[in-house]
């Protein structure tokens, strides 16, 4: 009964994802809508493998206060965990995927406090789409979270260690890294039909591919690795519509490999940690470098933009062993201010107000 | 997360330091010798009719010893518990009877500490530290740490090389021909589920030859409760996948026609099987079912041979296999595990000379040639891996002279190394001269005060894992250079009443490091090795040994040794780590070791302390590890029984039931208590 119901509101929300597709290609990449107001910026840092020190930083817009530790604030005794990898808002509440601890913790997402807990198996990275969420796990597998019971109500199949995704054209795109076996990795995308929940195609992209982001012209961005040895980290990029590999520009990348797009611009870090910007309208290169002001980073680590304010965040894992920063910079590429963050900042998100 | 075996110790490492850097020796668990060995009824009657004989400082660098005898004293199972409470060192320990444990010596890290296993190095090309658990108490003499190198200057030329050198002396066979054998059979059991049985042989063959064999087999659940409050309230938990099985036969020998001309050989055969339990993770992880095998064998012989010209002559061969393999059956890899094997190979000889010119002037000349070869064999395709051989060459002059109460020595060392790989692209060859100087003074003559210094400069040449490594390796990787300076002073004094001894020493010393080789991670995709880091270290360790006689027949003894140590990160002025103390080094350590011998009886108490320490570059709180204070206590009970030794000992580790880390997400057992029989025919 309750399946068949559910069923229904598939059915219902493709459709109506389907219309939406037809007007308008563009899929924001975070969920806030461009209409509210910003409380501030979370960030979450990774912190070191086995230490169980990966922490959640909030920078209040309004106070200018940064809480270095916010999760533990909002939950007296209790961390994180080991190895948060990604953070998602949807609705009133924020997904944090902590890889190593294989927990997926769902806390309010204006207080912090934690509301449920889900454990799934080496989980690491989170999008959402119509009242699901949807988890990769290097099991090989997507799980999908009923947002309003948080439970796992199924897990789609993909290749091999599967990292980021973005949905776009009411599709769900997964990077099949397969980066746990080294020397053969994966080199595909899978796209899941978000109707039936099942992989209809899998597109071959560079080996490794790890992040992804789509913008507002058709266009899905795949950053790959390579292999570590004869095959040097690349960028693909697919056609939403055909799910053919449109193009793979020549692009010098390093192995901190974040993409972020934002209206005609997309953005990444390169070899020698500057942010490259690549044109999305017509499809080439833009800058060599979108900071102006001359800040440099040490690691360029994640990348997070505000399509409110066209505000472009950087951090910087510097050593990776000590804590690193969060540089923000306005749309034309000048320092606005840097704030500490904890080890390894791998994540920012916006929140509302 | 895709390097198996490799992760497993750079998650353990002091990322400052160096990938490996501070792993120094990876310690499991061997049997020991609680008590004294073969020649405990000798040494029981020496300790019975002789006064005790005040400590020798040594000159001109700090040395700290521990014998066989005294290994009960500090309740220890294993090498790095027995140098634990020396000066200087610190230990690293992942807790529990198959956890591994590291000593760093002044904050430098285990790849610049050299091991000498009778006089030879153990080498580890691979990760350039030496896992001392492979060398069991039970055959040991006595162990000796040299900051700077050892004073004796006919040496192999490798014992020149490092910032510290650990030497381990066996026990050698020394019996008349009344009683041409010795045998010794030992039982150890206790917390962990351990039992431990082993024995020793002793036969002298003939007026020449003697030989001595050696051998044990250990077998251990490794279970052990800790508290766990990482997230949440505090609950007991029991750690597991901590087993170890292991297996050791060691057999030498030794000949000498007399003392001018003398003959050895060790052929020693070491295996050991263990779980590894990894780091505690909270919340939901799969529980660790890694494995780790260890098969080593080694052959080596020395001859030495002293004319009566004042020439000396001493060789040493060497010939050793190591076999490594790891498996982590629950890798999400095509292959649903990984395994991995890795083997080395090294062959080693070395030459050395000196001539004692007249009766206030040594020189020597040494010369040592090292092949070293790393082979692997992983149940998954590993195209970038090189199969390095490396060729190095070491050549020292070094001289000592004595000027009425000056004594001076001084030795220059010429490090030569080419590599050549199978596939990719080999280390570029590196030629380097490092020189050392060190000086003591007696400033009074009718006073056994003196005044000491060195000065040692230091090249360590990357590890194959540091150039070599798939995805991390960086074959453009520097040498690391240190100066290490050191400055002290020594005062010994016989006593005639309540207290029988005083000796006393103090030394303040200044390390720099430049072009350190660091591990930096970058999440679980990657991480590289890059020369990187600066440190500056400034540190005192001072040691005081006394004993009295507090009653008739019971004679009490007192060591304290306190070291002091600020070792900074000085990489980069515009960091916000700039000036922050090392990630696991302690600022203050302190260990008091006490005891009391009546007749048959020795009560023992040794309690080391730890101030905080730091687990990542940051010096925040949140980074903190706090401090302990750990208490370990021994029973000793020996007695001849019918002309045969006997002995039974209780130890107790963490006397008081603490709970503490050494490690971050590592917790430490809490009290654990062994029982040991030993007889000697």
């Amino acid at each position: 009964m309750r399946s068949f119901k559910l069923k229904n509101l598939i059915i219902l929300s493709v459709a109506i994802a389907a219309l939406s597709a037809c007007t308008k290609d563009r899929i924001d990449v975070t969920p806030d809508k461009p209409t509210a107001e910003r409380a501030g910026v979370y960030i979450l840092n990774q912190g070191n493998y086995g230490a169980n020190n990966s922490t959640l930083s909030f920078y209040n817009y309004t106070t200018k206060q940064l809480t270095s530790d916010f999760y533990g604030n909002a939950n007296p005794g209790k961390k994180i965990g080991d190895t948060g990898n990604d953070v998602g808002i949807y609705g009133s509440k924020m997904y944090i995927i902590v890889n190593n601890s294989s927990n997926i913790k769902v806390v309010d997402v204006k207080t912090g406090v934690l509301i449920k807990e889900i454990a799934l198996n080496q989980c690491r990275n989170v999008v959402f789409y119509k009242s699901n969420a949807f988890v990769t796990s290097y099991d090989n597998k997507v799980a999908v979270i009923d947002t309003a019971s948080l439970t796992i109500t199924k897990n789609i199949t993909v290749g091999r260690n599967p990292e980021q995704m973005v949905i776009s054209n009411s599709k769900l795109y997964v990077a099949n890294a397969g980066g746990l076996s080294s020397g053969n990795p994966d080199k595909t995308v899978s796209v899941v039909d978000l109707t039936s929940f099942t992989e209809t195609k899998k597109i071959n992209v560079i080996e490794d591919p790890v992040s992804m982001t789509a913008d507002t012209y058709g266009n899905v961005y795949v950053l790959s690795l390579g292999n570590f040895n004869d095959i040097a980290p690349g960028l693909t990029i697919i056609d939403n519509k055909t799910d053919l590999v449109k193009s793979k520009p020549a692009v010098a990348l390093g192995y901190n490999i974040p993409i972020v797009a934002l209206g005609d611009f997309v953005y990444y870090p390169t070899a020698d940690n500057k942010i490259a910007v690549y044109n999305a309208k017509t499809q080439k290169p833009e800058r060599n470098n979108f900071v102006t002001d001359g800040t440099i980073f040490a690691s360029a680590f994640a990348l997070a933009a505000d399509e409110l304010t066209g505000e472009i965040f950087v951090t910087d894992a510097k050593d990776f062993n000590s804590n690193g920063t969060l540089t923000a910079f306005d749309r034309n590429g000048k320092k606005e201010y840097t704030i500490a963050t904890g080890i390894s900042p791998g994540r920012v998100i916006l929140v509302n107000k | 997360m895709v390097n198996g075996y490799f992760d497993i110790f750079r998650s353990a490492t002091f990322p400052v330091i160096g990938k490996w850097g501070c792993l120094v020796c990876i310690c499991l668990f061997i049997s020991n010798a609680i008590l004294a060995q073969s020649d405990t009824t000798k040494k029981l009657k020496e300790v019975a009719v002789k006064a005790t004989p005040v400590p020798k400082v040594q000159l001109p660098i700090p040395t700290q010893q521990v014998t066989n005898k005294d290994f009960a004293r500090y309740s220890a199972f294993n090498i790095a518990d027995a140098v634990k409470s020396f000066s200087g060192v610190t230990v690293k320990d992942y807790g529990g009877i198959g956890g591994l444990k590291t000593v760093s010596v002044r904050g430098m890290g285990a790849n610049h500490t050299t091991v000498l296993y009778d006089g030879v190095q153990i080498n580890d090309a691979q990760t350039g530290q030496v896992d001392l658990s492979k060398l069991n108490l039970n055959n040991i003499q006595q162990i000796t740490l040299y900051n700077g190198q050892p004073i004796d200057i006919l040496q192999p030329a490798r014992s020149y090389t490092s910032a510290s050198v650990l030497s381990i002396q066996t026990i050698k066979p020394d019996l008349a021909a009344n009683k041409p054998y010795q045998l010794l059979f030992g039982l150890k059991g206790g917390s962990f589920g351990l039992i431990n049985p082993y024995l020793q042989w002793q036969q002298r063959l003939s007026s020449n030859w003697q030989v001595i064999v050696n051998a044990y087999t250990e077998n251990a659940n490794g279970r052990y409760k800790f508290h766990n409050n990482v997230n949440g309230p505090d609950t007991v938990r029991t750690r597991t996948n901590a087993d170890i099985t292991a297996q050791q036969v060691d057999g030498a020998l030794y000949w000498a026609k007399n003392d001018s001309s003398k003959f050895n050989m060790h052929v020693n055969y070491y295996h050991s099987q263990r779980g590894l339990p990894g780091a505690v993770i909270q919340d939901n992880p799969v529980p660790s079912q890694d494995r780790l095998w260890n098969r080593d064998f080694f052959i080596q012989g020395g001859y030495r041979r002293i004319w009566k010209n004042g020439l000396s002559f001493l060789i040493n061969t060497e010939l050793t296999e190591n076999h490594l393999r790891y498996l982590n059956p629950n890798f999400l890899n095509v292959q649903g595990r990984l395994d991995q094997q890795f083997t080395q190979r090294e062959f080693y000889q070395s030459a050395a000379l000196s001539w004692q010119v007249n009766a206030n002037w040594q020189v020597s000349y040494a010369t040592d040639v090292v092949v070293n070869h790393l082979d692997i064999d992983f149940n998954y395709p590993y195209p970038q891996f090189t199969y390095p051989t490396r060729m190095s060459l070491f050549n020292v002059l070094a001289s000592n002279f004595n000027i009425g109460r000056l004594k001076l020595q001084g030795s220059l060392l010429n490090t030569n190394i080419t590599e050549t790989v199978k596939t990719g692209r080999g280390a570029p060859a590196r030629n380097n001269f490092s020189p050392t100087i060190m000086t003591a003074l007696q400033p009074f003559k009718n006073s056994n005060f003196n005044i000491r210094a060195f000065y040692k400069r230091i090249f360590r040449n990357p590890t194959f894992d540091d150039l070599y490594y798939g995805g991390i390796g960086n074959p453009n990787l520097k040498p690391e250079y240190t100066n290490q300076y050191d400055a002290g002073l020594t005062y010994t004094k016989a006593l005639n009443g309540f207290f029988e001894y005083l000796t006393f020493t103090a030394d303040a010393y200044y390390n720099d490091v430049t072009n350190k080789i660091v591990f930096i991670p970058k999440d679980a995709y990657n991480g590289s090795i890059q020369n990187f880091g600066k440190v500056d270290m400034e540190g005192l360790d001072a040691g005081v040994k006394t004993q009295a006689t507090i009653a008739a027949n019971y004679k009490a003894s007192l060591f304290i040794n306190y070291s002091y140590l600020q070792a900074l990160n000085v990489t980069d002025a515009t960091s916000s780590v700039y000036l922050n103390q090392l990630p696991y080094t302690p600022k203050n350590t302190l260990s008091v070791n006490a005891g009391v011998n009546h007749g048959a009886f020795g009560i023992y108490y040794n309690q080391v302390y730890a101030s905080e320490r730091y687990y990542t570059n940051n010096n925040l709180p949140a980074d903190r590890i706090p401090g302990y204070s750990v208490s370990d206590a021994s029973i000793v009970y020996h007695k001849a029984f019918r002309n045969r030794a006997l002995q039974t000992s209780m130890e107790v580790n963490n006397l008081f039931n603490k709970s503490y880390f050494i490690v971050q997400s590592y917790p430490m057992p809490g009290r654990s208590v062994r029982l040991s029989i030993q007889i000697t025919i």
